[in-house]
C-alpha cells in the first residue's frame, strides 16, 4: 500500500495538490465566511488536505537537493521573508477591516484567498525542508519522533479551530466553554516540547566545510530572528487575515515558525561550536577525497608523468605547502619530476644537497628545517622548511616526494602525514610504469623470438636428400627459447654429399643470426674444399670476424663418397658421432676444438680427420646435445648410452622408425621437465647391395 | 630453480673463484660480475674451482672465453680445477683442455701460477 503511494509520479502529485487547492478556492468563493460548525469543519478539512498534498509534492523536489543543505536553508529564508513581507503588507492594507469577520467584500475574499495559497505553499516548502534536514545524515531513523510531532501539530491546530477562544471564530462560541480550554493548552505545551526535541537533529552540520559553516552561522541567526518575528505577528491580536480564513492554518503556520525559530537557534549554536574544528575536518575530508580521486586515477592512467603531476599538485593542497616535486633515484643519478611552485634549478640544488648529505630517511616521513643550512651551503633562500617522504616499493627506495614551504611555519604532523600517503601513491605509480615497460619489453622479446624461430626454420633444409645407396632422415624439435641448432646437406658433385650438424652457443636472436652465417660459410666452403678438415679450419677463421668472444659453434662436417663408400669427417667440439657397424656401436670423437674458441694455429694443428668405410646396414648417427642433455625429474641426463642401446637393439628398422624410437624414449625420459634446448637428430643407413643394379 | 653462487678468495697473488650450482645463460652474469671485479682489482691470476658446480651450459663456458684474453695479456691466466667427470666431459668435448689448464685440486693450480 505504502509502496503504491510512493509510486505516484510527480505530475500526479501536482495534479492532486492543484485539484484540492481549486476545490478549496471554489468553496471559499461560495462560502467566504465560516458561519456554522459544518462550514468550518469542511473548510479545515480542505485546508489540511491541500497542505498535505503540497507537502508531498514539494518533498519530492527537496530530497535530491539534500547534498547542498545550505541552498535549501537559503530558500527557506527567502520564503520566511516573503511571509514576513505579506503579513506586514496585508495587516497595513486591511487594518480597518481586521475585525470584519463577516466581511464578504469580493476583493477582500479574493485577496485573502490568494494570500492563504501563498502561505500554504510557503508552509509546505518550509516544512518539507525542515523535515528533510531533520532526517538528513541521521544514524537512527528519527521518523517516530518527527511523526509524533506532526500529529501533535494537527491535534493542536484542530483544537485551535474549535476549542481555543482566542482564535476560534466568534460566532462559534457555542462550542467553547472555559472547560475545554485546558485541552488546547495541554496539546500546545506538548507540541512545543516535541519541537524542542526534534530541533536537536542537526547532524548534517558536521559535514559542511568551513566556508559553508560560516555562511550557515550568518543565515541561521537571521532565520531564527525572522521566524520569531513571523511567529509573534501571526499571533498578535491585530492580524486576523489568516485567522478569519482558517484558525487551524494559522496555528500550523505558527508552529512551523516556532519550529524554525528554535531549530535555527540550535543550528546557530551548534555551528558556532563546530567552527574551531572546521578547518581540521575540512583538511581531513580533502585528504580523503584526494586519496579517493588518486586511487581512481591510478587504475585509469599508466603514464607516470601524468600521475606524478597530479600527486604533486594534491600534495601541495593537502599539506598546505608552496611547492612540491618528486625525485627519482636511478643508477646513482637523480631525476626531478612534476615540480610545482619552484624552479628546477632550486629544486635540484635542494634535492642533491639533502641526498648527498644523507639528510633523508629511506623509511619514514621527515621534516627538515632548511634555514639552518642555507647560508653555509648556498641553498636557495626561498624554501624555509620541507617534508620528505620516501618512495618505497617492497622496502626498496626509488626516490622521494618533497613538499616545501616558503614561510618559516613549521610542518605539523598532520601536514607531513599526507605527504607520506602520496609518496606511497607515487611509488606504486612508478612501479606500475616499470611493470608496463617490462611487459612491453617482454612482448618485444617474444616477437624477436618469433623472428629468430622463423629464421631458424628457413635455414634448415626443407627436405631430406634422396639416394639409392643410403637412407637419410633428419629431425628437428625446437625448444621454447630458440637455440642454435643447425644441420644441412650440400650436394658437392654426383658422387659426393656434404653433411653438417652444428650447435651455436647461446640462444635467441643472436644464435639465430650466427646460424644463418654458419649456413652461408658451409654452403660456400663445402664447394671450395674437398677435405672436411679444411672446411672447418676455414670456417673457424671466417667466424673470428663475426662472432663475439663469448660465442662459439660446435660442428661436425663430413662428406659421403658414394663411389668409395666412405664417410670422411672432422669434429670441431661437437658431440660424438655414433657409428653402428657389425652389431657394435662406437662413439667417434676425433680431436677438434670448437669453432670460435681459438684462432691460432692450435686449432689447425689439433684438428683430426677420420674416415669410415661404409658397409651394408651401417648406421651413422649425428645429434646435438639437446638429446643427451635432456633431463628427467631426478635431474639425470639422458646421456649417450641410451641412444646407443636403442640403435643396437633396433638396427634392422628404417631410419625413420629409429628416429621415432629415440625421440619417444627421450620424451618418456624427460616427461616432467620442459625441453630447454633444441633437439636435432640425423640418421643415415647404408644399403650397399641395393647398388648391384644401380648406376649412380 | 637453478641456483648459482660464486665465492672469491685470494691465495697469495692468485685469486680463487668458487663456483657453485648451475651455471647457465641466466646465472652467467653473476660470474661475469665476479670477473669484472677481479679486473677492477687488477687480479689476473685466476683459479676457478669447480668442486661444487653441478652443471655448465654453453653460455657458462662463454664467460671464460670472454675473459681469458684479458688475463693472459696481463701475465695472468684462468686455470680450472676440481671438475666433476660430467662437467669435465663437456669441456673436453669442446677442446678446452687444449686451450686451458685443468687440475685435479686447487693447490696444484695455485702452485702452477707460483712456479711460473
Amino acid at each position: 500500500m505504502k509502496a503504491k503511494i510512493l509510486e505516484v509520479s510527480h505530475s500526479k502529485k501536482l495534479e492532486n495538490a492543484i485539484f484540492i487547492s481549486v476545490l478549496l478556492f471554489i468553496y471559499k468563493i461560495v462560502f467566504p465566511i465560516n458561519e456554522t460548525v459544518v462550514y468550518l469543519i469542511i473548510n479545515e478539512i480542505f485546508i489540511f488536505l491541500s497542505v498535505f498534498a503540497w507537502v508531498r509534492y514539494v518533498s519530492e523536489f527537496i530530497n535530491p537537493k539534500l547534498s547542498k543543505p545550505l541552498s535549501l536553508v537559503v530558500n527557506t529564508g527567502i520564503l520566511n521573508a516573503l511571509v514576513f513581507f505579506i503579513i506586514s503588507i496585508s495587516s497595513w492594507l486591511f487594518s480597518e477591516t481586521q475585525n470584519s469577520i463577516t466581511n464578504t467584500n469580493i476583493i477582500y475574499v479574493l485577496f485573502s484567498t490568494l494570500i492563504v495559497f501563498v502561505f500554504i505553499g510557503s508552509l509546505a516548502y518550509i516544512f518539507s525542508v525542515y523535515k528533510n534536514l531533520c532526517f538528513h545524515r541521521q544514524k537512527k531513523d528519527p521518523s517516530i519522533y518527527f511523526n509524533t510531532m506532526v500529529v501533535f501539530f494537527l491535534l493542536t491546530s484542530v483544537s485551535a479551530s474549535f476549542l481555543n477562544p482566542n482564535t476560534s471564530v466568534n460566532n462559534l462560541e457555542v462550542l467553547l466553554d472555559s472547560g475545554n480550554d485546558f485541552i488546547y493548552n495541554a496539546l500546545y505545551v506538548v507540541t512545543i516540547v516535541l519541537i524542542f526535541g526534534n530541533s536537536l537533529r542537526v547532524a548534517w552540520i558536521a559535514f559542511l566545510n568551513k566556508k559553508q559553516k560560516l555562511a550557515l552561522l550568518a543565515i541561521s541567526i537571521v532565520l531564527s530572528v525572522l521566524s520569531w518575528i513571523n511567529f509573534s505577528t501571526l499571533f498578535s491580536e491585530e492580524f486576523f487575515l489568516i485567522r478569519n480564513f482558517s484558525p487551524a492554518l494559522e496555528q500550523l503556520l505558527s508552529f512551523v515558525m516556532v519550529y524554525g525559530a528554535i531549530y535555527f537557534t540550535v543550528i546557530f549554536f551548534t555551528t558556532l561550536f563546530h567552527l574551531p574544528t572546521a578547518e581540521a575536518i575540512d583538511r581531513k575530508s580533502q585528504e580523503l577525497t584526494s586519496v579517493k580521486d588518486l586511487s581512481k586515477l591510478m587504475n585509469q592512467v599508466f603514464d607516470f608523468e601524468e600521475l606524478s603531476d597530479t600527486i604533486t599538485s594534491t600534495t601541495i593542497k593537502v599539506s598546505n605547502s608552496d611547492s612540491a616535486w618528486i625525485v627519482i633515484n636511478e643508477h646513482n643519478k637523480i631525476n626531478l619530476h612534476s615540480i610545482v611552485g619552484l624552479g628546477i634549478i632550486d629544486a635540484n640544488l635542494i634535492s642533491e644537497f639533502l641526498i648527498r648529505n644523507n639528510l633523508l630517511s629511506d623509511s619514514e616521513v621527515k621534516v627538515t628545517d632548511l634555514t639552518i643550512f642555507d647560508k653555509k651551503y648556498k641553498l636557495p633562500k626561498s624554501i624555509k622548511s620541507l617534508v620528505s617522504a620516501p618512495l618505497s616499493v617492497h622496502n626498496n627506495n626509488k626516490g622521494f616526494l618533497f613538499a616545501a614551504r616558503k614561510t618559516s611555519r613549521i610542518f605539523e604532523e598532520e601536514d607531513s602525514k599526507p605527504v607520506g600517503t602520496f609518496a606511497g601513491f607515487a611509488a606504486v605509480a612508478l612501479e606500475n610504469a616499470k611493470l608496463l615497460e617490462e611487459s612491453i619489453e617482454k612482448e618485444r622479446l617474444e616477437k624477436e623470438l618469433d623472428v629468430a624461430r622463423e629464421v631458424q626454420y628457413k635455414i634448415l633444409p626443407q627436405k631430406n636428400p634422396n639416394y639409392q645407396k643410403f637412407d637419410i632422415t633428419s629431425l628437428f624439435i625446437p625448444a621454447f627459447e630458440v637455440g642454435g641448432d643447425y644441420y644441412d646437406f650440400f650436394v658437392i658433385d654426383d658422387s659426393r654429399l656434404g653433411i653438417v650438424i652444428a650447435d651455436v652457443s647461446g640462444k635467441g636472436i643472436e644464435a639465430a643470426f650466427i646460424m644463418a652465417e654458419v649456413k652461408g660459410i658451409f654452403a660456400t666452403l663445402s664447394k671450395l674444399f674437398d677435405k672436411p678438415k679444411d672446411v672447418l679450419i676455414r670456417a673457424n677463421s671466417v667466424l673470428e670476424e663475426s662472432i663475439s668472444k663469448k660465442s662459439f659453434v660446435t660442428a661436425i662436417y663430413g662428406v659421403i663418397d658414394i663411389k668409395k663408400e666412405t664417410f670422411k669427417f672432422a669434429r670441431a667440439g661437437h658431440s660424438p658421432l655414433l657409428y653402428f657397424s657389425n652389431n657394435k656401436i662406437e662413439r667417434l670423437i676425433p680431436m677438434g676444438i670448437g669453432l670460435g674458441l681459438d684462432y691460432t694455429d692450435k686449432f689447425r694443428n689439433t684438428l683430426k680427420e677420420m674416415e669410415i668405410k661404409l658397409n651394408n646396414n651401417d648406421i651413422i648417427t649425428l645429434f646435438t646435445d639437446g638429446i643427451n642433455e635432456s633431463l628427467n625429474a631426478e635431474l639425470e641426463e639422458f646421456g649417450y648410452s641410451r641412444i646407443e642401446e636403442i640403435i643396437k637393439k633396433n638396427s634392422e628398422l628404417t631410419v625413420e622408425e629409429l628416429s621415432n624410437n629415440i625421440m619417444k624414449s627421450v620424451s618418456t625420459f624427460s616427461q616432467n621437465s620442459s625441453q630447454h634446448d633444441d633437439i636435432t637428430l640425423v640418421l643415415l643407413k647404408w644399403k650397399s647391395h641395393n647398388n648391384s643394379k644401380g648406376e649412380n | 630453480m637453478a641456483e648459482f653462487d660464486v665465492g672469491r678468495h685470494g691465495v697469495g697473488s692468485v685469486s680463487v673463484l668458487d663456483v657453485k650450482g648451475f651455471l647457465d645463460a641466466h646465472t652467467a652474469p653473476e660470474l661475469e660480475n665476479a670477473f669484472n671485479g677481479l679486473i677492477n682489482d687488477k687480479q689476473y691470476k685466476v683459479v676457478v674451482n669447480f668442486s661444487n658446480l653441478q652443471y655448465i651450459s654453453s653460455a657458462g663456458l662463454g664467460v671464460f672465453m670472454a675473459y681469458v684474453e684479458t688475463m693472459r695479456e696481463n701475465n695472468g691466466d684462468i686455470k680450472f680445477c676440481g671438475l666433476k667427470d660430467d662437467v669435465y666431459n663437456i669441456f673436453d668435448l669442446l677442446g678446452f683442455p687444449l686451450l686451458y689448464e685443468f687440475y685435479k685440486v686447487e693447490k696444484e693450480a695455485i702452485e702452477k701460477f707460483n712456479q711460473g
